[in-house]
């Protein structure tokens, strides 16, 4: 019998395409990690793993990954469990569910960018909307009383309300205490409504009949229906949901950009904005490719986990 | 063990209304069937005893005392779904426990971690453990019980949803169309263990189904359902023999009835498309009435008389033990299915000419609106003859 070699012509195109621009570029960057390559420069030297150790040793980069894990830790918890509770308010609602969805979907469809002016303007410190209304509060007494506990007899002084009072509102963006929390908060405002979406669809899957046989089984708060019912059926979903929000908290780039440059003192110096810093903006694209090299890593690691620990323990079937 | 009450029982959707005020009393330990076509309402009627649909009118009994605001998971009622629903992500011991553990246990002793802390739990688990046990072995599903619901067979779910019902001893037992999503041999099979089941616990079953044989095989009683109202409840012979409505005698009986239009004189002497039959109705009707005999009720006549229904055979239908003879009538609009012995089955072929004598006293007749029409009594007829 005569084997026909056609198979070979039919894969090879995307087999080409697949190698030239999925797979290469990221072996491309593995090896201009080893390298001083400068963009421009006409030749490069092969460094070995200095570009890695100096990731190790300089402070900037040890606030890179604090501040990148930090960003993860607030924004995935937080924004997966406002994403469960309005996807399960929103699914009990017997009509303006469609509404909610909308509103809530709104900041995920607006680019974060455009997003991101808005939130400049209701945080800056002198004529942001925010400070004004905090600063209103001051002035009322009963309000003040009870934001600062001197109802309670605390001394207003000590509390963190009190003492902004007599000493002024955070500068948001421009205090390394505060610069990451505000950054976390619009990501968890950013995500919350996508993982929400998210959850609704797997909330649509769970059978009615359980729910129906958790009752008859002597479920009768909603919190043991709950932990009976929803909260196992949707383990696809937090796998799922939880995998792609660690994904995109650890891809933040754009709010940082626009609101902060990484600053100040490198509060808000995450992975991407250093990636961007370094090879796009300095032209180092050898430290910027072994930063890129760590971000997949992790990332990688965020994905095998989902498939080979997580996946097979929640689904049932 | 409790007797079910329901007293003029409504229940509207929207602008629908499915439940036409039922009234039903269901004794301790009665195996009662709802049998009805799908859209009858009976599924409806057992989520409002089991309490999972609130009726818009009447009253729900449970042993004499009035149900209406007690929540399903108080009813002490275990319900059996068609689906099964058990909990995919709990092995099967983990199933028929939940309802233990739910009932059994203070909030603070299901509490994760903290719960173990809590003094007498594990007497209270050991008790648990055994009756779960206990359940598993009476329905043998004991090499079951590490496996997860999607790990078994659609009979081994079966078991296990059963066991699940079964395993808190409930006041009654509710099932919703248990068995249709079974093959039919396992479906067969399971009809027999579920009567003997009835019998060993002693406990009120109120079973729902389509399936008019379930509702015949396995009941003490059966109510049919139509439309959102109970056409009949009797026993199952009774329902089966003596329909008290043409619907009810249509749904009862497989192969269906045989319906053809009748008319009867001023002396209430029936005919049939221009066969005279025996009996005479006790008083005579106006309008179309309608005369039902079953397959098992005519015999075949050797040859032409003026009492038989002439036709010509269509189709055999052999099902081994009885053949099904499908005869189209010379009128050309009808047809009749006439059970026979394949012994005599044996030498008819398609296409025969067959003459169908109904037997005398069978005869069922109801009037215009579908209601039975009582015959008049055999010594009486002969009197007027």
């Amino acid at each position: 019998m005569v084997r026909s070699r056609a198979h070979l012509w039919f894969v090879a195109p995307a087999i080409i395409l697949m190698i030239v621009l999925l797979i290469a570029p990221i072996f491309v960057a593995a090896a201009l990690s080893f390298t001083d390559y400068n963009l421009g420069n006409p030749g490069f030297n092969w460094v070995g793993w200095k570009n890695y150790e100096s990731l190790t040793k300089f402070s900037s980069y040890k606030k890179m990954f604090t501040a990148s894990l930090t960003y993860v830790v607030v924004v995935v918890p937080v924004s997966v469990a406002l994403g469960l509770g309005a996807a399960m308010l929103i699914s009990s609602l017997r009509f303006g569910g469609e509404m909610y969805k909308a509103i809530f979907f709104l900041p995920v469809m607006a680019t974060l960018l455009a997003m991101a002016i808005v939130w400049e303007f209701a945080l800056h410190p002198v004529v942001g909307v925010v400070n004004d209304v905090l600063r209103t509060g001051c002035d009322i007494g009963w309000l003040h009383a009870l934001l600062t506990g001197s109802w309670l007899g605390f001394d207003p002084a000590g509390s963190w309300y009190g003492s902004s009072c007599t000493e002024d509102f955070p500068v948001w963006f421009g205090d390394k205490k505060y610069a990451l929390g505000t950054i976390a908060f619009i990501g968890i405002w950013q995500a919350f409504g996508f993982n929400m979406v998210l959850y609704l669809a797997g909330l649509t899957a769970v059978p009615r009949e359980l729910y129906s046989a958790a009752e008859m089984d002597g479920a009768s708060s909603a919190w043991e229906r709950f932990r009976l019912v929803t909260w196992p059926m949707l383990g696809p979903t937090h796998v799922f949901v939880v995998t792609i929000t660690s994904i995109r908290s650890f891809q933040v780039f754009d709010t940082v950009e626009a609101l902060t440059r990484g600053g100040p003192a490198k509060s808000t110096y995450v992975m991407v904005y250093a990636i961007f810093e370094k090879g796009v903006k300095q032209n180092l694209l050898g430290i910027g490719s072994a930063i890129t090299v760590v971000f997949l890593a992790f990332v990688l690691v965020l994905t095998i986990t989902q498939v080979y620990f997580v996946n097979r323990r929640v689904h049932y079937s | 063990m409790a007797s079910i009450g329901l007293r003029g029982i409504t229940k509207t959707f929207g602008d629908t209304q499915v439940l036409n005020a039922i009234d039903l009393h269901i004794a301790d330990g009665e195996f009662l069937t709802l049998v009805g076509p799908s859209g009858c309402g009976k599924s409806t009627t057992l989520r409002i005893i089991a309490g999972l649909e609130a009726q818009t009118e009447g009253d729900v009994e449970i042993d004499g005392a009035v149900v209406n605001h007690v929540r399903p998971s108080r009813r002490d009622l275990a319900m059996v779904f068609q689906s099964y629903a058990l909990y995919p992500h709990l092995s099967v011991r983990q199933n028929l426990a939940t309802p233990l553990l739910l009932r059994d246990l203070g909030f603070w002793e299901r509490f994760p971690l903290f719960g173990a802390l809590v003094p007498g739990r594990r007497k209270k688990i050991e008790t648990l453990g055994a009756a779960v046990r206990d359940t598993a072995g009476t329905l043998e599903i004991e090499h079951l019980l590490e496996r997860k619901p999607g790990q078994l067979s659609g009979g081994q779910r079966q078991r296990v949803a059963l066991g699940r019902a079964m395993v808190r001893n409930p006041a009654a037992f509710l099932m919703d169309e248990p068995l249709s999503n079974l093959d039919a041999g396992l479906r067969v099979h399971m009809r027999a263990e579920l009567s003997e089941l009835h019998r060993n616990l002693g406990t009120t079953f109120v079973y729902v189904t389509h399936d008019q044989a379930e509702a015949l095989t396995m009941s003490d009683r059966m109510a049919v359902m139509l439309d959102g109202d109970i056409l009949q409840l009797g026993a199952p012979d009774d329902v089966y023999q003596n329909p008290q409505d043409l619907r009810v005698a249509e749904f009862v009986g497989s192969p269906k009835i045989n319906v053809l239009p009748g008319e009867c004189d001023s002396a209430g002497r029936l005919s049939c498309l221009g066969v005279a039959l025996e009996r005479r109705l006790a008083k005579s009707a106006d309008g179309a009435i309608s005369l039902g005999w079953r397959p098992e009720h005519f015999t075949l006549h050797p040859g032409e008389t003026s009492e038989c229904f002439a036709g010509r055979l269509v189709y055999k239908e052999n099902l081994g033990a009885d053949v099904y003879l499908h005869a189209a009538l010379a009128d050309g609009a009808h047809r009749l299915i006439v059970r026979v012995t394949p012994a005599r089955a044996h030498d008819a072929a398609v296409g025969d000419a067959l003459w169908l004598d109904p037997d005398a006293g069978r005869t069922m007749a109801f009037g215009p609106d579908g209601r039975r029409l009582a015959l008049a009594e055999d010594d009486e007829a002969e009197r007027v003859v």
